[in-house]
C-alpha cells in the first residue's frame, strides 16, 4: 500500500548478518510504508528481526550486517545509496532514534544539556546561546519542570524515567519527521511506561511526526498506533490497522500473540495461553512457512513452500495459506 | 579516580624533582662547563659547623681550594651569593643558592677529570636528560594516539596494516637499532641538533606499545551505546573521536607516559654513554657516566656515579606514579 503522502517507503528489503562464516537472514523481503505523521507499530518476539528492521531505516546496522536487496526511500531519496556524510545530515535531523536503554545511550561523563546541544550543533546550530535556549525549550517540552537544573546534571544524577525523557529530548530537538523507537519503554517500570508513551503521543500530536515503534509487548501500541506490522522470523507476516490486527488477527501467530496479551492479569501461570514450540533457528529455517512447526492450524501445503502475501481485506495483508 | 591521594604523593615528588632541574642555574654554584684543571677528581667537600674560632652556626665547606699549599682549608658557605651568570626564563641571572668566597671551591659532589663541579653538571645534565625523556615521550604518545585511534576506529585492513607495523617495531631490538641509526649519521653535530636527533629517534621508536593499548581502548569505545547513539543523531567521525572516544584514552596515555619517561631518560643516557648522544661539553647524565668506562675511575671516584643514582631515583618515582595511576584506573573501571 503506497500513497503519495508516504514519508518512507521500504521495498523488498532483505538484511542478513554474517556470523561464523555463514549468512543469517534477519529481515526478508520487507515491504511497507510509513505516512507522514503516522504511528506504525512493529510487533514480534526476540529475534524476529524487528530491531534490525528499525535500525536499517537509519542505516545504523552494525558492520557485520549486509543489505541484500531492496530500497528504502525517504522523502524521495534512496537511503541505501547515500554516503556516510549525507546520512550524517539525515540522522538526528530528519530521522531520529529513541534508544532502548537510556542509561547506556548517554555519555556518563558529559552533562545532559551538553549532549542535547551537541545534536543541535551537529545540525548547524552555530550560536551557543541559541543552543542553550533550545535545549531548555525541548527539556520543558518533554516534561521537566526545571530544565536548567536537568541540563547541568550528569546522567547518573537522573532517574531512569528522567534519562529516557532526556533521550527523547535528544531525538526530538531537531524536529525530525520520523522517529524510530526500539523498545522505548522496556527498561522502565510499568507506571513510567505509561507516562513515557503518553509523552510520545502528545509530542506526536504537537509536531506531526511519524513514529516507528518496535516492541514485543502489545500493550505499548494500545490507543495510539495507527497501523501494525507483525514480524516472525524476519518476515512481515501480517499488516493492518491496529484495530484490525488486535481485534481480528488473521495470521495464526498474531492470533497467538493477541490471545497471550488478552489473558486477564492474575491468571495462574499454568493457565496462561502459550504459543508452543520455540522461536525458529534463523540458520535452519524450514523450507515452507517459518511458523509451520509451531502453528496450531498447519496444513500439508505449509511445509512444502512459503506462503505468498495476500490481501483478504482492504488495507490489510497476511502471509498464510489459510487466506490464499 | 578513587584513591587520588596515592597518586598525589609521587606526582608532587616528581614535580619537585623536575623543578630542581629546571632551577639548575640557581641551585648549582658553578657553570657546568667551567674547568679547574688543577683540581681533578676532588672528593666531595665535607661540611662542618666549626670555623676558625670554634663552633659556628654557618657551615664551612672544607676540602677544595685553588690554593695548592698547606692543608685543605675551610671556607664559610654563603647563601644567595652572586656568581657566574646563567639564563633563566630568557633573562640573565647571577644569584646562586649557595657558594663560598674565592679562592675556595665548594664541590658537594666532588669534581671530574677537568675539575668541573659534578653537582652543577648533574643539575644541568639532568635538565637535558629529563627534557629528552619528556619530549621523546610526547613524540611517542602523539604517534601512539594518532595511529592507535585510526587503527581502532577504522578497523579492517587499516587496522591490520598498522598493527602489523607496530608489531614490527616491537620486535626490533631498539637499543641496537638506535646505535646503528646514530652511527650512520654524521658524528659531529651541534648540541641542539644531536639533542633533537636523540629525541626524534627515541620517540619515534617507542610508539608501538602505547599504540596497541590506545587501539584497544578505541575499539571498545567505538562499540559503546552512547557512541552509537551519537552517530544516530548525526555526529561525524571526527566529532565522535574528539568528544566521546579520545577522552577515554586519557587514562591509558597517562599511565604509559609515566612508564615511558624513565625508559626514555635511560635510553638517552645509554646513547650518550656510548658517545652517540648529547656530546661534550654539554653535560647529560649519559655522557657524565661515560667516564666510568675507565675501570680506574669506577673504583676510585665513587661520586662519579651520581648520575646513575639520579637515574634510579627518576625511575623509581615514575614507576611509583605509574603504579598508582594504574591502580586508580582499575578501581574507576573505565
Amino acid at each position: 500500500m503506497t500513497h503519495a503522502s508516504d514519508l518512507v517507503r521500504v521495498k523488498d528489503l532483505s538484511v542478513s548478518y554474517s556470523a561464523a562464516g555463514q549468512s543469517v537472514p534477519a529481515v526478508k523481503h520487507a515491504t511497507f510504508s510509513i505516512g507522514a505523521g503516522e504511528v506504525l507499530g512493529v510487533l514480534g518476539e526476540s529475534g524476529s528481526g524487528k530491531s534490525t528492521l528499525a535500525l536499517s531505516l537509519a542505516r545504523m546496522l552494525p558492520a557485520k550486517a549486509r543489505y541484500e536487496s531492496g530500497a528504502i526511500t525517504f522523502r524521495g531519496r534512496d537511503l541505501l545509496q547515500m554516503s556516510e556524510k549525507q546520512l550524517g545530515a539525515v540522522r538526528g535531523a530528519e530521522i531520529a532514534i529513541i534508544w532502548q536503554d537510556p542509561a547506556l545511550a548517554l555519555n556518563p561523563v558529559m552533562r545532559v544539556g551538553q549532549q542535547i546541544a551537541e545534536v543541535l550543533r551537529a545540525h548547524g546550530s552555530r550560536d551557543r546561546h541559541e543552543r542553550v535556549e533550545r535545549v531548555q525549550g525541548v527539556l520543558t517540552e518533554v516534561g521537566f519542570q526545571h530544565p536548567s537544573e536537568v541540563a547541568s546534571a550528569y546522567p547518573h544524577q537522573l532517574s531512569g524515567g528522567q534519562r529516557q525523557r532526556v533521550g527523547i529530548a535528544q531525538a526530538l530537538c531537531c524536529r525530525p519527521s520520523l522517529v524510530i523507537a526500539d523498545e522505548p519503554t522496556s527498561k522502565l517500570d510499568s507506571a513510567l511506561q505509561v507516562e513515557i508513551l503518553a509523552l510520545l503521543a502528545k509530542l506526536r500530536a504537537l509536531h506531526n511526526m511519524a513514529y516507528l515503534i518496535i516492541s514485543h509487548d502489545p500493550a505499548v501500541f494500545a490507543g495510539w498506533a495507527d497501523r501494525m506490522l507483525v514480524m516472525y522470523a524476519g518476515e512481515i507476516v501480517e499488516e493492518g490497522s491496529r484495530e484490525q490486527v488486535f481485534g481480528h488477527p488473521l495470521h495464526p501467530y498474531s492470533q497467538g500473540l493477541v490471545r497471550l496479551s488478552g489473558a486477564p492479569a492474575g491468571t495462574p501461570r499454568q493457565l496462561l495461553p502459550v504459543i508452543t514450540g520455540e522461536p525458529p533457528d534463523l540458520t535452519r529455517l524450514p523450507r515452507g512457512c517459518a511458523f509451520e512447526p509451531r502453528c496450531p492450524e498447519r496444513m500439508k501445503v505449509c511445509a512444502a513452500s512459503p506462503p505468498a502475501s495476500s490481501t483478504p481485506e482492504a488495507n490489510r495483508q497476511v502471509s498464510c495459506f489459510k487466506y490464499e | 579516580m578513587r584513591d587520588r591521594g596515592s597518586i598525589l604523593v609521587p606526582a608532587v615528588l616528581l614535580v619537585l624533582w623536575h623543578l630542581a632541574f629546571l632551577l639548575a642555574g640557581f641551585l648549582a654554584p658553578y657553570d657546568p662547563a667551567e674547568q679547574q684543571r688543577e683540581l681533578p677528581y676532588i672528593a666531595p667537600s665535607h661540611l662542618q659547623f666549626r670555623g676558625p674560632k670554634g663552633f659556628h652556626l654557618r657551615p664551612y665547606a672544607c676540602g677544595a681550594s685553588t690554593v695548592v699549599d698547606g692543608p685543605a682549608p675551610c671556607y664559610p658557605v654563603h647563601f644567595f651569593v652572586h656568581g657566574c651568570t646563567y639564563s633563566f626564563a630568557g633573562m640573565p641571572w647571577s644569584v646562586h643558592l649557595f657558594g663560598v668566597p674565592s679562592p675556595g671551591r665548594i664541590a658537594i659532589l666532588g669534581t671530574d677529570a677537568y675539575g668541573r663541579d659534578v653537582w652543577s653538571r648533574l643539575l644541568f645534565g639532568g635538565r637535558i636528560s629529563l627534557a629528552a625523556g619528556l619530549l621523546a615521550t610526547l613524540v611517542s604518545l602523539v604517534l601512539a594516539m594518532l595511529i592507535g585511534t585510526i587503527s581502532g576506529f577504522y578497523g579492517k585492513w587499516t587496522d591490520e596494516l598498522l598493527m602489523g607495523g607496530a608489531e614490527l617495531f616491537l620486535v626490533v631490538p631498539w637499543l641496537y637499532f638506535l646505535l646503528v641509526l646514530r652511527a650512520m649519521l654524521p658524528l659531529h653535530l651541534t648540541g641542539a641538533a644531536t639533542f633533537l636527533l636523540v629525541v626524534g629517534v627515541i620517540g619515534s621508536l617507542g610508539w608501538a606499545r602505547p599504540m596497541r593499548l590506545v587501539r584497544g581502548v578505541v575499539l571498545s569505545a567505538r562499540e559503546r551505546n552512547y557512541v552509537l547513539a551519537a552517530r544516530g543523531f548525526g555526529a561525524s567521525d571526527t566529532y565522535l573521536l574528539r568528544r566521546h572516544i579520545a577522552p577515554m584514552t586519557a587514562g591509558v596515555l597517562l599511565t604509559q607516559a609515566a612508564l615511558l619517561v624513565p625508559q626514555f631518560v635511560a635510553a638517552e643516557a645509554a646513547l650518550s654513554f656510548f658517545g652517540l648522544g648529547v656530546s661534550e661539553p654539554v653535560p647529560s647524565w649519559g655522557n657524565m657516566l661515560a667516564v666510568l668506562q675507565q675501570y680506574s675511575v669506577l673504583v676510585s671516584y665513587w661520586w662519579m656515579l651520581a648520575p646513575a643514582i639520579a637515574l634510579v631515583i627518576t625511575s623509581v618515582m615514575y614507576g611509583w606514579l605509574a603504579e598508582a595511576l594504574q591502580r586508580s584506573l582499575k578501581s574507576s573501571s573505565i
